[in-house]
């Protein structure tokens, strides 16, 4: 076999070649970025950009560059302000449970083929996300979140007025009026088919009617123009385009050159800059490589970077001089939950005893490498609202205290571990406990497994489950659990736990299952609280009422990591996801100095 | 082996490949952890301070509503199991065409692999787009990986040279290093400014250039992830091929022909090398599969968009009809390499046949 | 003088595979001033240098865990869990490869066929059971129309190869996920079951090659002389073809005990794997990927996999 024996004996030849080829065009450098572009590092695809289904962190993101909404975060002051609005709106109580909101949109507000942004848009947006199941649309989570808001009212005289009736009083409640996208009405329904229904009848279509064909023939038209676009995205009134999208490796977006903000007369407000003419972002799950390509200055930002990489970074010299670390306390706070519902763990006691065998101290030092704080409540020490609650000390690590705490609460030793008896006649339980943790996640693992070698000091059995993902959600909400560890995510303005710990939310967001008619009432005044000082001195009994009855154990608040090519202006680390102000980053034309070294 | 028996295992493979899609099609979507409404829905277990609150009976009609749309709430099969025992015995039920499974296998048939449950785009479209990446990557790892090992192969179990021991222990150490560790110590070693910067981090090269220059950067992008798959597959391949050689060298023909006056490297590349392929043979069918599947760990460390993280992300999220096109995709490979693996047995050795 | 130092080299393997069984067997009852699952979280990641101090000899791990302890307890995991899971997945791919090589075909009456499904139509319930039962009563008619009249009906044969081939390919093509999906209902597997599920997923790369090996052996001119002498055909299997078919396995054996520990871990990231608490090298390995600076957390049992591969490659050498 001739022919197979020169393809051997050249096969080596060849791939020498073509090595050598490849290690000699590797002398060029890397290409230079587009002037002025800023390049940021996402960890995955956004998947879709339909503003009714944004399905993960990235999307969110990528949505508010295009498109605009009634007001918008300013990071800087953790506030919303005004964006398309010309203001925060006015606000009146209607009866005890209603409130009627009027915003006014700004006269300058144009979508990119020069017309208007109007009330008819607002409220198409709005009955868009309430349109009724049967149609195909995917809104079911977009008409779950804006069930609230019960009418929209146009004025024919103010074609830029918006009246919103929504249930709910509590001003941070109401802040979500101003949060959803705002499409088009004359690009995606020209007919006007939607006009023709209340807020109302589509938020309380009967199941067992059909949608109309007026309705049917809106959806298909909707269906057929967003097949057209890419990604499903939507055409927005954002400042900006999407130029470029490549799944898995990277999204452009382009500066529209005339933004209707850019005509705003002089004092324009921060949520309403756009500094940047390119936006890229880049793809780069592995946190390794996006560490490597910061520094190699492929990337300008990375968000979120891990603390031991982090740490690595700042340590080193080389990257001291072309990089600027950022931290600050998020409002993430770590905790680990109790399943109120098991019978071992339905008194507090039980629950206070075992609280004590997490050492927070010992786990923010593991796992944040010191950064961030260690916290007693659900409000982190950095808030301000916390400073009500500066006499409640964190819990302490302590075995031996526990396994006091538990002989108190009923439960006795005994050599194959704890028991108790309701009653003379009834059953012993045995204190055996699973944990359950998102599996992968370093930080939940080391929090697991330290738990469980304190527990296995004081005897009381603990089994791991770590749970993939895509499994975890849906063995909480069933309550499959006995512990488990939950990143509990807060904001500066909201003090609504109902979702946490109501017992409405058992089954969906208390997976700790909690809730007595004391604690409910006060999650319901606090949520409601009209006034600082009211808020405060509820915020102090419900963080009191937490230590107290421990459902979740608060263990510390995780930072927001940034690092950054030092070319990059205009950058802070915020709390707020995803950290940083996108509105004023640019890429300066020097380097900024490098300060003198960390700490 | 004529065309009669080559139709006969065409006709098998079409049938196992049925078998397999109905397979992970049923176990796919038998899921005690739930279904895409889960993840296509916002988790109230993640729901955070001041989110709108949902109470359990509205999340489950958006769930219910959720699998309406995606066409989830019909019957998974023809059969389903009753719970309790119906009035004639029969603890099944017959459901009729209106089951997904007909559904599936319907627009199977007439070519349509479906849409995206999360995004909504057509399935096709997204793993072509997924091989256009992953085809150059694991192409050029494979056929770089078969000319090295056959090469080092003959060279191992050739005449002694001082620099077969040496080999041998780093191919063995190659195998004892996971595809991660490799791949991050080939970019830590020649991607670090703090080390050699020879090669781009990540991705791959920029949708603007054209022509050679593009071919040129897409070469330097790929050179570390094609490197970091041919270390990986080289030790097996090797090692599995100088085994083979070695005991071809001490059969008795082997001895004749060196009575003959043969050079062992003729001896080895005439006589031993056809008789000695056949491990290595199945090993590389056994890698094709691999040539539509893509390399997950290689993909994720240097960050290309690839067929291994299009089949993750979507079997994490539970999208069954990319999840699905990926399996009879990667199935038809497999299958249709094993194919391709008795036809080349045939080509190295004719004296193996089949009988039916 | 080669015979000299092969020998050996084999007693240097044979002292390195008994170490490590040793260790494992014996980590429970070492001295260890730390216990492999237990974190230490005053020292997370620390370098052997830094560590030593502590008692931490060869470092911590990005959780703090003590690498010495995890590389101890790990090889009880590869005695325990590993080594026989691979050896038993070596055996049934021998055992499926040679089978699907020698082309067996599983040949029965159509009537037994016919009862068979008969009667499994009607033990499942499906509807109208009362169908199978009538279809099992036609088929038992058959064979005793068949019996009464003396004549042989049709025989009804299934090709093991095609049969073997495809369920090798369904174990290698279902996704991961798809598996846990089918699998884990319940919390995580138990060691057997964990076990068992590596044997069941890797089966089908022996059994190629065995396979492979059998066509080629199966033609060898010997094996024909006993095909004409009238031998049976498991007898010529067993002696005659096993023995050269099984020759692959030699090398591929040792190599695929990588692959099995690099599976271990893969698994434990589904929440499938062995649990969180039990040490193994694959986890040790894997836990490098959170700080690829950490290269004491990989380079130990990245060293113990080397020598033990190593040593199972020179024994397998004759």
């Amino acid at each position: 076999m001739p022919s197979r024996n020169l393809a051997l004996r050249l096969t080596p030849r060849v791939a020498t070649w073509a090595l050598l080829a490849v290690a000699c065009s590797c002398s060029t450098p890397p290409a230079p970025p587009v002037a002025g572009a800023v390049r940021i590092r996402w960890a995955q695809d956004p998947e879709n950009l339909d503003p009714m289904v944004l399905p993960n962190p990235q999307a969110i993101e990528a949505a508010n560059l295009l498109h605009g909404s009634l007001l918008q975060l300013d990071y800087a002051q953790q506030l919303f302000q005004p964006a398309l609005a010309t203001g925060l709106p006015a606000r009146q109580a209607l009866g005890d449970s209603l409130a009627v909101l009027t915003y006014e949109l700004r006269p300058e507000a144009r979508w990119d083929d020069g017309k208007p942004v109007t009330a008819r848009d607002v409220a198409f947006s709005l009955k868009l996300m309430a349109c009724p199941p049967g149609l195909g649309l995917p809104n079911e989570d977009a008409r779950l979140a804006y069930r609230f808001v019960r009418e929209v009212r146009q004025e024919a005289a103010f074609p830029r007025r918006v009246v919103l009736v929504c249930a709910g009083q509590a001003p941070t409640h109401l802040q979500a009026t101003g949060t959803f996208p705002i499409l088009p009405e004359h690009r995606l329904d020209a007919a006007g088919r939607l006009r023709r229904f209340s807020l109302a009848a589509l938020q309380n279509w009967p199941a067992t009617h059909l949608p109309d064909t007026g309705l049917t023939a809106f959806a298909q038209q909707y269906h057929a123009f967003r097949a057209r676009q890419r990604g499903n995205n939507l055409p927005g009134c954002g400042p900006y385009a999407l130029a470029g999208w490549t799944k898995d490796a990277r999204l452009t977006f382009r500066r529209k050159p005339a933004w209707w903000a850019d005509r705003l007369p002089a004092s324009v407000p921060a949520v309403l800059r756009a500094p940047c003419p390119l936006l890229t972002f880049e793809i780069v799950p592995d946190e390794a490589t996006a560490g490597l390509a910061l520094q190699r200055g492929e990337l300008d930002l990375f968000p979120q970077v891990p603390a031991r990489l982090f740490a690595r970074l700042r340590q080193s010299a080389a990257a001291r001089q072309e990089l600027a670390f950022h931290a600050a306390p998020s409002f993430e706070v770590v905790t680990v939950a109790f399943n109120t519902q098991r019978p071992g763990l339905a008194d507090a006691p039980t629950r206070r005893a075992l609280g004590l065998l997490l050492d927070a101290g010992g786990l923010l030092q593991a796992t944040q490498l010191g950064e961030g704080q260690r916290t007693a409540g659900l409000i982190g020490p950095a808030d301000p609202r916390a400073g009500c609650c500066d006499s409640l000390p964190p819990l302490a690590f302590d075995p031996p205290q526990a396994a006091l705490l538990l002989g108190q609460a009923g439960w006795q030793r005994h050599p194959d571990g704890w028991h108790r008896r309701a009653g003379t006649a009834a059953p012993a339980t045995a204190l055996r406990l699973r944990l359950r943790y998102r599996t992968g996640d370093a930080m939940q693992e080391t929090i697991a497994l330290q738990f469980r070698a304190a527990a296995a000091r004081i005897g009381v059995p603990v089994a791991l489950l770590p749970t993939e993902a895509g499994a975890l959600g849906a063995a909480l909400r069933a309550g499959d659990f006995d512990l488990c560890v939950r990143t509990v995510k807060g904001n500066p303005f909201s003090c609504n736990f109902m979702p946490l710990l109501h017992s409405r939310a058992v089954g969906e967001g208390n997976v700790s299952r909690f809730g007595t008619a004391a604690s409910d009432e006060l999650l319901e005044q606090l949520a409601a609280a009209a006034t600082p000082a009211q808020q405060a001195r509820l915020l102090r009994r419900f963080q009191i009422m937490v230590r107290e009855q421990a459902p979740l154990v608060p263990l510390f608040v995780v930072p927001t990591r940034l690092a950054a090519s030092r070319r990059l202006a205009g950058l802070r680390a915020y709390g707020l996801k995803p950290g940083y102000a996108i509105t004023a980053l640019h890429r300066a034309a020097a380097p900024e100095p490098a300060a003198a070294p960390a700490p | 082996m004529g065309l009669h028996f080559l139709g006969r295992r065409l006709l098998n493979t079409l049938v196992a490949l049925w078998g397999l899609g109905s397979l992970v099609f049923l176990l796919g979507r038998h899921d005690p952890a739930g279904g895409p409404e889960q993840q296509l829905l916002s988790d109230g277990t993640e729901s955070g301070i001041g989110t709108e609150s949902r109470d359990p009976a509205a999340m489950a009609a958006a769930r219910q509503a959720v699998r309406h749309r995606l066409g989830l709430d019909q019957p998974l099969f023809y059969l389903s199991q009753q719970a309790p025992a119906a009035a004639n015995g029969a603890r099944w039920r017959w459901n009729g065409t209106a089951n997904q499974y007909h559904h599936w296998l319907a627009r199977l048939l007439r070519g349509e692999l479906g849409h995206s449950l999360r995004t909504g785009q057509p399935v096709a479209g997204q793993l072509g787009a997924a091989l256009c990446c992953t085809l150059p990557l694991t192409g050029t790892a494979l056929a770089l990986a078969l000319g090295a090992a056959l090469w080092l192969g003959q060279g191992l179990a050739g005449p002694r040279r001082w620099w077969q021991g040496p080999v041998r222990a780093l191919l063995l150490a190659l195998q004892s290093a996971p595809l991660f560790v490799l791949a991050l110590g080939l970019l830590l070693l020649l991607a670090n400014p703090q080390a050699l910067n020879w090669f781009p981090g990540y991705g791959l090269a920029d949708e603007e250039l054209a022509g050679w220059n593009r071919l040129g950067e897409l070469a330097r992008h790929l050179a570390l992830p094609v490197v970091s798959l041919v270390l990986a597959a080289l030790p097996d391949l090797a090692l599995q091929l100088e085994a083979a050689l070695r005991h071809e060298l001490g059969t008795d023909y082997a001895a004749a022909a060196r009575a003959k006056g043969l050079g062992e490297a003729q001896l080895i590349r005439h006589h031993a090398l056809p008789n000695a392929l056949l491990p290595t043979l199945t090993q590389v069918t056994g890698l094709v599969p691999a040539l539509l599947a893509g390399a997950l760990v290689v993909e994720v460390v240097y960050a290309l968009p690839g067929m291994g993280r299009l089949l993750a992300a979507a079997a994490a999220l539970r999208d069954y009809p990319v999840v699905l096109g990926g399996v009879l995709l990667t199935g038809a490979a497999r299958l249709g390499a094993l194919l391709l693996a008795d036809v080349l047995y045939h080509r190295a050795d004719p004296r193996i046949r089949w009988t039916r | 003088m080669d015979q000299v130092a092969h020998r050996r080299r084999q007693y240097a393997a044979l002292a390195w595979l008994l170490l490590v069984a040793g260790a494992g067997l014996a980590a429970p009852y070492l001295p260890l001033p730390f216990a492999p699952a237990e974190p230490d979280l005053l020292a997370v990641g620390v370098s052997p240098a830094q560590g030593a101090g502590a008692g931490h000899w060869l470092g911590t791990d990005p959780l703090g865990r003590d690498v010495l302890a995890g590389l101890l307890f790990g090889a009880r995991t590869l005695v325990l869990v590993t080594v026989p899971a691979a050896l038993l997945a070596a055996l049934l791919g021998a055992v499926l490869g040679s089978l699907a090589g020698y082309g067996r075909r599983l040949a029965a009456p159509a009537p037994a066929w016919l009862l068979g499904a008969g009667l499994g139509w009607w033990g499942l319930a499906l509807p109208r059971p009362a169908l199978g039962l009538a279809a099992a009563a036609g088929a038992g008619a058959w064979a005793l129309g068949q019996w009464l009249r003396h004549r042989s009906g049709p025989v009804w044969a299934l090709s093991l190869d095609a049969l073997i081939q495809g369920a090798g390919a369904l174990v290698g093509t279902v996704p991961r996920l798809v598996l846990v999906a089918a699998v884990a209902t319940g919390g995580p597997l138990s060691l057997t079951g964990l076990g068992l599920l590596l044997v069941l997923t890797n089966w089908p790369g022996p059994a190629r090659l065995v396979r492979a090996e059998t066509l080629r052996v199966r033609a060898l001119p010997f094996v024909e002389a006993a095909r004409a002498l009238g031998l049976p055909a498991a007898c010529i299997l067993r002696r005659h073809v096993l023995p050269l078919a099984l020759r692959p396995l030699r090398a591929d054996l040792p190599l695929r005990l990588a692959a099995f520990v690099g599976l271990e871990s893969t698994l434990s990231f589904l929440g499938l794997g062995l649990p969180p608490d039990t040490a193994s090298w694959g986890r040790l390995l894997d836990a490098a990927r959170l700080d690829p600076a950490a290269w004491w957390t990989a380079a130990p049992p990245m060293l113990a996999l080397l020598l033990t591969t190593g040593a199972l490659l020179i024994l397998s050498k004759k």
